[in-house]
């Protein structure tokens, strides 16, 4: 096959085109999904060809969420877009209470064949009201499944594993990899809703990340080049997490840092971790490391923000650290500190 | 007609009936959930399902026992869903609170004040979309009304015409706190929703014949695609989720009060004056009590849950 290189906005958009044609049910919902340049690109032109099937609605995060739920309860398989998780919160009696208790409250008797598309994190200038990267919260909650695609590759095949599931689904995007390219198969296809994926293999350490502190991750191997064998492995669900994966890298490497590019406390990391020092049969060479953003919620100025996310220098410089060598001097630019990257991932 | 009055009478004293042995139940510690109960309000339940057809969805909320079994349920699967038991209609994971049952097309229950409404909107909106020529009802109360999702559902039912019918049972209280101390003195309901574009109709919810004819003719329109505010004032004749006559915080409660706007006695009264005698009355309601009883032996008699089901179907 040759090469198809495109945006993970246009692989959301793919996967949502590819399976609205084959199913009549799939209905997408959200505010100004129907413009031309729709939900950051990720709906453009689906009114176009489905003009009864995308629907613009009022700003009533919380009525139109649970029209949808509602819809979901009687058949229909819609895709809820919230364009910031901020917003999504007012619809968290739909997502968290009635979504994801439904089919468990009811005995099993009624399904709830949902995709809540929701937009979280990083962006520049957006201030402590719209950049929250609320994975957490999202994980904590029984009923749901919850992913987060860190590559185009894998925004496609989850959203399309989404709405083949029975139950609702909430792929929490992180907008900082919106530009993000990659190689991405034409085809419709479905990437696993509960496994992590090896992104690398290696011998001496397990990094754990997901989201843009995955990409990040990515780029510090390049910084640390042969000096440690690293194995990088993506969460992708958090909900559940797929402890099995991690357990036998950590197993083999006897070294865990994980990488959360939300504040410290309570996150992916804390749970990752929790659960290896638990684990019996696991015996680390090191205590294992978390690299997270501080516990204060994320400013507007560049002067601040600068210090907020962990960078690819950290990442490698945690790794070096661990193993005494030498560690990276070198001063990120203002574009690779503050601006979402395009890169295209290998 | 008599015939229907009839049948309408038996549904309501079904679930006058069963709600007292359900009471006798609860405070024997046998029902281990909460239980809201609907005496009182029958004649909204019975008024409206009277109007629906089968393919018709309800849902409901935290008081729905009437509800359910005006949709056509099965007291039986209902008693043991009290109970706990297995066979219940959620196999014990939901109780009183959540009443489910496809096979009479009644969707779900959820105690959360508001959420009934755009859930239900959700299903007249699946209607909708896959051209059917159904309807849903919301059942949900005066103080649902005040949570701000309602008012947004409103306008998103205006906005897409869908075949929903909000029917919203004042039943005057909001757990104690009466509509006075919960509404700004020039609070207009009606204004409300007909600002929304919805149309709204008023009915004596103490009354099968207003709720049952009013229901008959909005409903045809429903089907059209036009969503429609039916609120039936009513009487709440128990405390807010216990089974005692609470009077502490009504003015007017008094046993009197209660009677004169029982609608079952109502009712009855008709049935009476279109000939039918005390005895025949007295007749149907010791086979109604009677299936109540074999109702609640087979639930008391049916098996819990096994523990392994603890851990299903938290996913399908």
């Amino acid at each position: 096959m040759p090469e198809r290189i495109i945006k993970y906005t246009e692989a959301i958009k793919e996967a949502t085109d590819q399976v609205m044609e084959i199913d009549p049910s799939v209905f997408v919902i959200g505010l100004g999904v129907s413009y031309k340049n729709g939900a950051d690109g990720t709906t453009s032109g689906l009114k176009m060809k489905y003009a009864d099937r995308v629907f613009d609605v009022p700003v009533s995060e919380a009525a139109f969420t649970g029209m949808a739920v509602g819809s979901a309860i009687n058949g229909l398989r819609p895709i809820v877009h919230h364009g910031r998780v901020e917003f999504a919160l007012f619809a968290s009696d739909s997502i968290f209470t009635q979504a994801a208790k439904w089919n468990y409250m009811f005995g099993g008797n009624n399904n709830v064949p949902i995709v809540f598309r929701i937009n979280v994190g990083r962006q520049w200038g957006n201030g402590p009201q719209h950049t929250q990267a609320l994975y957490s919260l999202f994980g904590n909650v029984l009923g749901l499944k919850v992913v987060i695609p860190s590559t185009p590759k894998m925004a496609k095949g989850l959203l399309v594993s989404a709405l083949r599931d029975k139950n609702p689904v909430v792929i929490l995007e992180p907008r900082w990899l919106f530009q993000l390219k990659q190689d991405v198969p034409v085809e419709i296809y479905g990437e696993p809703l509960d496994k992590a994926k090896i992104m690398k293999e290696g011998k001496d350490i397990t990094v754990v990340s997901y989201g843009d502190g995955l990409v990040s991750a990515l780029e510090a191997l390049s910084i640390i080049g042969d000096s440690v064998d690293v194995e990088l492995i993506d969460v992708v669900s958090i909900n559940p997490i797929d402890h099995e994966t991690i357990f036998k890298s950590v197993k083999k490497t006897g070294r865990l840092l994980c990488v959360d590019t939300t504040n410290e406390a309570f996150n992916i990391g804390s749970e990752i971790i929790s659960k290896v020092a638990q684990n019996q049969s696991i015996h680390l060479k090191n205590k294992p490391t978390s690299l997270a953003c501080p516990n204060v919620p994320c400013p507007t100025s560049t002067a601040l923000t600068e210090f907020y996310y962990p960078t690819k220098i950290d990442i490698a410089n945690s790794i070096l650290g661990l193993f005494n060598k030498p560690k990276v001097d070198k001063k990120l630019s203002f574009e690779e500190l503050h601006l979402a990257p395009t890169l295209t991932i290998i | 007609m008599k015939s229907d009055f009839l049948q309408a009478y038996k549904t309501m004293l079904l679930m006058r009936l069963a709600e007292q042995e359900i009471a006798n139940l609860y405070l024997q510690n046998k029902i281990m959930s909460f239980v809201h109960f609907y005496v009182g309000q029958e004649a909204v339940a019975v008024g409206v399902c009277d109007a629906l057809k089968k393919d018709d969805k309800v849902l409901g909320n935290h008081r729905s026992h009437g509800h359910y079994l005006a949709k056509g349920g099965d007291l039986k699967k209902m008693i043991c869903e009290l109970l706990g038991k297995e066979n219940g209609l959620a196999h014990g994971k939901g109780g009183s609170m959540h009443m489910i049952d496809k096979s009479v097309n009644f969707v779900g229950t959820t105690p959360i004040l508001g959420s009934v409404v755009p859930l239900s909107c959700g299903s007249a909106f699946e209607q909708k979309y896959s051209k059917k020529n159904d309807v849903t009802v919301a059942f949900f109360g005066d103080g649902a009304f005040e949570e701000g999702i309602v008012y947004e559902t409103l306008n998103l039912a205006a906005l897409f015409k869908l075949p929903l019918l909000f029917v919203v049972e004042n039943n005057l209280f909001a757990v104690n706190s009466k509509l006075n101390d919960r509404r700004s003195p020039n609070y207009d309901i009606e204004k409300i929703v007909t600002g929304f574009g919805v149309k709204y109709v008023r009915a004596d919810g103490n009354d099968y014949q207003d709720v049952s004819k009013k229901a008959k003719n909005l409903v045809e329109e429903v089907r059209t695609g036009v969503p429609v505010v039916l609120e039936c004032i009513t009487y709440r004749h128990m405390a807010h989720s216990a089974p005692i006559f609470d009077e502490g915080y009504r003015e007017e409660d008094v046993l009197e009060k209660r009677q004169e706007k029982d609608p079952i006695k109502k009712i009855k009264q008709v049935l009476l004056e279109s000939g039918m005698s005390e005895k025949e009355l007295s007749d149907v309601e010791d086979d109604i009590k009677k299936n109540v009883l074999e109702s609640i032996k087979f639930a008391m008699d049916s098996k819990y849950p096994p523990k392994e089901s603890l851990y299903t179907n938290l996913y399908a």
